[in-house]
């Protein structure tokens, strides 16, 4: 809306100033990763003078920066949780595949195709968006011992695709939804199946939504709390499981904690900075169109 | 010739080929564990047999009569419906303000974006040090200007605790409302606001009159997917709280959680987590009725 100028200069300095306020606990956090353990515990807290270290990253992911540049020295040490990063990747990309792929392929049938009972499986599909996680990871805790699926990529894998599963199907549909319907129609007429038509015409054209889709996917996996607790011991862990494990009986390592939580927002918040044309579709399962 | 007719069904017009790893996951996934968990509920972990037994109606009578219970329903729907009042409006106030062609408007978009990608857990973290009673930033700033006794810390003291989980919440969320109705804002005809110009309409009377009506679908499928998260809230609780001090933060899910991981109660742990599914699933089915929200 229109205005004077002075009122506009007031309304853009206090919208810098709300996002700012919002900014600050990731400024902290971040400034955390890069502070001595004297400067983390001091009193006031120390937010710009502090002598700036790598230490923590140096002990979190086995990197240091020494004067002959990076050197890297795998293993050792409590926190070292470069493994645990790896985890973290390996579950978010598979289960994203799988949920992406299971998706697709249910999103065009349910974009395309008119049955009976359409539109209660949508519903249905929805419903199980709701489903609180301990619902779910109760059971499957006893279900996953007796099949040895506990503290293994597949068990992980898995259950975050059927996490994402609803989200993914929803989005999809609407994606596949835009395309107008005639293009399929023109080759069916052409003699072109079904599948010939999905995966040559409809898929391509689909490209972007299908990488929104894969962000968040991607993202809600890397997120992902209860399950990875609850499904994972010893030798599978993801990095918000293992953040939590910093509190020890001789403190907190808030340092190391902090530097762990910085470098894994990075990958996720420049994959999301990919596909914000389609962000508000995807946080809105597909319903609201931007 | 069988092989030729699976492959010719396959590529048939019929949905059944295309949907049959959707809905075996979701059966697998879901509708198992479902009947699992109502099997389970009739059911309870004997340690000294190291074996379930059938126990009746025992896990549902126990849970009638738990104050526990009650109490972490209170707690639920209070972290609910404080958290969804405070997103919605300070999400709204927010986008409002966004919402202008002002100097760098799609960089603090950006910004705004970044509490999304970050895992809850690690947000709880990050307010359990910045309210820690000794060195938290936001501990200090509250204690300097008198609103803090510092010997009562946010997260140990009962009646505060709550809100301390709160602000993690809200920070994290708020973001997620501004996202939505800043696209929703502006996806909105400029006409009406054109007319309520000409009849000299007070930004507020636009606002109550014109934005709120207009955006009441944005509102309300935001209110659907943050009110199914908000119900079964547990990342932050457990890493800030673990539910104490006393039971001041226990909120269904972890509850439940703890009921079964913790204290091996494993029939009463999945009549706590059915109870939530349940409200949940009610809840939220009654909203897309009265609100008309489709998909």
């Amino acid at each position: 809306m229109n205005g004077s100028f002075s009122t506009r200069m007031l309304r853009t300095i206090a919208a810098w100033v709300v996002v700012a306020v919002f900014f600050f606990p990731i400024y902290y956090w971040t400034s955390v990763a890069f502070k001595h353990g004297n400067d983390i515990f001091n009193r006031p807290p120390k937010l710009i003078a502090f002598t700036p270290t790598f230490d923590n990253f140096q002990k979190v992911f086995g990197i240091s920066l020494g004067s002959g540049g990076i050197t890297v020295t795998p293993g050792g040490g409590n926190f070292y949780m470069a493994p645990r990063v790896w985890d973290s990747i390996v579950i978010a990309t598979l289960s994203t595949v799988l949920a992406v792929a299971i998706a697709t392929l249910a999103a065009y049938a349910l974009s395309r195709m008119n049955f009976r009972g359409r539109h209660s499986f949508v519903g249905w599909v929805l419903s199980t968006r709701m489903m609180p996680p301990v619902a779910v990871a109760v059971p499957m805790f006893f279900i996953y011992k007796n099949f040895g699926l506990i503290d293994t990529y597949t068990g992980m894998v898995l259950i975050h695709a059927l996490m994402n599963l609803p989200l993914a199907v929803l989005l999809m549909k609407s994606f596949f939804d835009d395309i107008p319907s005639e293009i399929d129609e023109s080759a069916i007429v052409d003699g072109a199946s079904r599948f010939m038509i999905f995966r040559r015409i409809v898929l391509p054209m689909a490209k972007g939504g299908i990488a929104a889709t894969a962000v968040l996917c991607f993202i809600f996996s890397w997120t992902e709390f209860l399950f990875a607790l609850t499904l994972t011991t010893t030798s599978v862990k993801t990095v918000p499981v293992v953040s939590s494990t910093f509190v020890t009986s001789i403190g907190t390592a808030w340092g190391n904690m902090a530097a762990l939580g910085a470098a894994s927002i990075i990958p996720a918040f420049i994959f999301i900075l990919l596909v914000q044309k389609h962000l508000v579709r995807g946080l809105t399962m597909g319903s609201l169109k931007q | 010739m069988r092989v030729a007719k699976a492959r010719r069904f396959v590529v048939s017009d019929h949905p059944l080929p295309w949907l049959l790893p959707l809905v075996a996951i979701l059966l697998v996934f879901t509708v198992y564990p479902l009947i699992y968990n109502i099997w389970l509920s009739f059911h309870e972990f004997v340690p000294r047999r190291r074996a379930l037994e059938f126990v009746g109606t025992e896990n549902w009578v126990q849970l009638w009569n738990d104050t526990r219970f009650w109490q972490s329903l209170v707690i639920t729907f209070t972290y609910f419906a404080i958290a969804l009042v405070f997103e919605l409006v300070l999400g709204m106030a927010i986008a409002l303000l966004l919402d202008s062609d002002g100097f760098g408007l799609g960089f603090l978009r950006g910004v705004l974006t970044m509490t999304l990608v970050i895992p809850p857990a690690i947000v709880g973290m990050m307010y359990l040090l910045m309210e820690d009673p000794q060195f938290g930033v936001i501990s200090y700033l509250l204690q300097s200007i008198g609103l803090l006794n510092p010997n009562n810390p946010i997260l140990a003291t009962a009646s505060t605790a709550l809100a301390g989980v709160l602000v993690a919440e809200i920070w994290q969320w708020t973001p997620f409302m501004v996202l939505i109705f800043l696209a929703g804002l502006r996806a909105l005809p400029p006409e009406p606001y054109e007319a309520a110009m000409i009849d000299g309409a007070s930004s507020f009377q636009i606002f109550r009159r014109i934005t709120l009506p207009m955006m009441s679908k944005v509102i309300a499928i935001a209110v659907l997917v943050r009110g199914i998260d908000l119900f079964r809230v547990f990342d932050y609780v457990f890493v800030m709280t673990s539910g104490g001090p006393g039971a001041s933060t226990y909120s269904l899910s972890l509850y439940a959680w703890q009921q079964t991981f913790s204290f091996v109660k494993w029939g009463y742990g999945a009549t706590l987590s059915l109870v939530t599914l349940v409200i949940i699933l009610v809840i939220a089915n009654l909203f897309i009725r009265i609100a008309k929200v489709r998909w």
